[in-house]
């Protein structure tokens, strides 16, 4: 059974199907990439996933449990998904470690020892423990996103979603960011990622879902989609504004 | 006494209320201009002076001030009268406001423009005639416009000198009909009716003297 | 100088009863602080929910408060509220009617600062899993405060200020007694200066701490 089954999810606002039966299966220890033109609506399905946007129809089964039935404890389920942002998002009133530790000791009530050795952990891996008291403000972005990643793995997540995880950084930074990202597929980290980075996507993934105009358009190996060169969609995206 | 003759009766007051405003805010922009021009082309000891000026109008309670004025003037000489009482306490205390909020919009002229003028060979006072003020209104206008609210809402103060606005009369009005909750209740209606008169007012002139390309708030 | 001896000594003789006073205008004015700041982050709160007529509500609430002189309502509260059967003592009209009216400012103080906060924070905060009340517990009120700083300490200042108008509502504060203490001397003009000075110098206290307060919560990088 897979962690992640997604059946025929659509969104709709007004008139327009944002999203238009998109189906999937992620499973554990899985990696891939959501990735589409604009306007695809791939952000828009990362965010249906944990429920931050409610979808229109269709199921999302995940863990077993089909999330879009309206008794399931969202909360719950949110805690069990890490999600990074594409400005990272952290709580620019807390330092390092608070961010880290704020929803440990908040949403998991663990001591506040216990979640600053956890937070520590995370920290660590992500080569930012020695910043731990520092404020946001003070971070390159690509330290900001380590800090956001290393939050999102200390709730020790059944997967981790990415959107966009690479925008808003500069060329070194997306590097620095792409190897860690890459650390945690090797690691067999269950990923998600949205993204328009196709050097990302090569680094941390298997397979790609391209989505087009609220559709899933292909799914396939990285290599297979490139290869697809008669294909005008996919050749539109990956060699037009791609 | 009838709906109708209460209303007249506050009606009358009203004009007393706006009056008191008008005035009381026509000095403190007088007074706030004069501050902040003084600032800008006075000495640094004219502008020590002023800053200790406007700190200690922005320090004491209106009402302590209008009653040293009003009470305490006489004493040592100095009759002053009710509408003149409260254009120097009110006023100066609105002015002392309005010299801050003009110091702050004379500080976000675009500092290249002075600088032009400057090299074009305009003295300090041409520089500050023709580019740094009328910026410098258009970007105080918020900041203007909420300090002539407060005078507003400071305004039924003047009936502890006499003056018969529109608290002064509801306070008779409650003391004849005993109808104190709907007296007071309708002139809190009202003052929050001139109080959107004016917004609105305010508005409309803002539209008329609109500069096409300059920052809006 | 050496008229002014006969003043002071004034004030000496009436020493206990301005020193009340004083005591009494400090009491008012912290207490309408607090109430007015607890107030205010409540109704911030409110002015948040998913709720429209709650919303709505809650704007107009402001909106009103904002809009009208708070002797009107103080007044309000003191004539009227007796023909309804209900007495409260000038005090406890003074801090209920301060207090609304001060949350009021404080809520738009807050909310405006609202406005400025960094929306993929809360929204990353939900992702998390916290409920909304937790997010706005945890992130959305310390930001929102931490900015507002200087406008809430300049309210603050307002109120020491602003208690001064309670002696019409036959709150006896210090104004109301150096009141007494003019027309019984027939000093009006040094008591008056006096006054003047002596509340110069509480919010001198205030801009004091205010200063360092705003030092203190600032958020580290933001201005």
């Amino acid at each position: 059974m897979a962690l992640l089954e997604v059946k025929d999810l659509v969104k709709t606002y007004g008139d327009r199907n944002v999203l238009d039966g998109v189906s999937f299966v992620l499973g554990e220890g899985d990696a891939k990439v959501i990735m589409g033109p604009s306007g695809c609506g791939k952000s828009t399905l990362l965010r249906c996933l944990n429920r931050l946007i409610e979808p229109t129809s269709g199921a999302i089964i995940f863990d077993g449990q089909d999330v879009t039935r309206p008794d399931v404890d969202v909360r719950a389920l949110r805690s069990r998904i890490g999600f990074v942002f594409q400005n990272f998002a952290l709580y620019r009133h807390l330092s390092v470690l608070e961010n880290v530790t704020l929803a440990l000791t908040r949403l998991k009530h663990m001591p506040k020892r216990e979640a600053e050795e956890r937070a520590l952990h995370e920290l660590d891996r992500m080569d930012m423990a020695g910043k731990r008291d520092s404020y946001p403000a003070a971070l390159s972005g690509g330290q900001s996103q380590r800090v956001a990643i290393a939050r999102a793995l200390a709730m020790d997540p059944r997967v981790l979603f990415f959107d966009e995880p690479t925008s808003a950084l500069d060329p070194i930074m997306v590097r620095e960011v792409v190897t860690l990202i890459n650390r945690l597929y090797l690691d067999n980290v269950t990923i998600l990622c949205v993204t328009h980075d196709l050097g990302l996507a090569k680094f941390i993934s298997d397979r790609v879902v391209f989505l087009d105009r609220g559709k899933v358009y292909a799914e396939d190996r990285i290599e297979n989609l490139l290869a697809r060169e008669s294909d005008p969609v996919i050749d539109e995206f990956f060699c037009g504004d791609g | 006494m009838t709906f109708v003759d209460i209303l007249l009766v506050l009606l009358r007051g009203a004009g007393y209320t706006l009056l008191v405003t008008l005035c009381c805010s026509a000095t403190g922009l007088v007074v706030g201009l004069g501050i902040a021009i003084a600032r800008e082309l006075g000495g640094s000891r004219l502008a020590w002076l002023l800053s200790a000026i406007v700190y200690v109008l922005r320090g004491i309670p209106m009402l302590v001030l209008l009653f040293l004025v009003f009470f305490g003037l006489p004493g040592i000489g100095i009759d002053v009268s009710p509408l003149p009482a409260m254009m120097l306490s009110l006023g100066l205390i609105a002015g002392a406001y309005l010299s801050e909020v003009f110091r702050g919009a004379l500080s976000a002229v675009n500092a290249n423009e002075v600088l032009a003028a400057q090299s074009m060979g305009f003295t300090r006072f041409q520089t500050l005639r023709l580019i740094k003020l009328p910026q410098m209104l258009r970007f105080a206008v918020p900041g203007m416009v909420n300090e002539l609210t407060t005078v507003l809402k400071f305004s039924p103060f003047a009936y502890t000198v006499g003056i018969a606005e529109i608290t002064k009369q509801a306070m008779a009005l409650v003391a004849t009909t005993m109808r104190g909750i709907e007296i007071y209740a309708a002139i809190g209606l009202l003052y929050f009716a001139i109080y959107r008169l004016l917004l609105f007012g305010v508005r409309l002139i803002e539209k008329h003297y609109n500069v096409p390309g300059f920052a809006q708030e | 100088m050496l008229d002014d001896v006969p003043f002071f000594a004034d004030l000496v003789s009436y020493g206990p009863q301005i020193l009340r006073g004083l005591r009494d205008t400090i009491l008012l004015s912290v207490t309408i602080t607090v109430t007015g700041l607890i107030g205010g982050v409540g109704v911030f709160g409110l002015a948040l929910s998913q709720n429209k007529a709650v919303r709505f509500a809650t704007q107009s609430y402001i909106s009103l408060f904002i809009g009208t002189p708070l002797i009107v309502f103080l007044f309000l509260l003191y004539y009227g509220l007796p023909s309804l059967g209900v007495t409260l003592s000038p005090f406890t009209i003074a801090v209920f009617g301060f207090t609304l009216n001060v949350a009021a400012y404080n809520a738009r103080y807050l909310t405006i600062a609202y406005k400025g906060l960094e929306q993929a924070e809360l929204e990353s905060a939900r992702a998390q899993g916290f409920s909304r009340f937790q997010v706005f517990r945890l992130i959305t009120a310390p930001q929102s405060l931490r900015m507002s700083v200087p406008a809430l300490t300049n309210q603050a200042i307002q109120n020491v200020k602003d208690s001064s108008i309670v002696f019409l509502i036959q709150y006896i504060e210090f104004f109301a007694q150096m009141q007494e203490v003019a027309s019984r001397t027939f000093l009006f003009f040094k008591t008056y200066a006096f006054t003047a000075l002596v509340y110069l110098l509480l919010v001198s206290v205030v801009v004091l701490a205010a200063r360092r307060l705003e030092r203190r919560l600032a958020i580290p990088g933001i201005g």
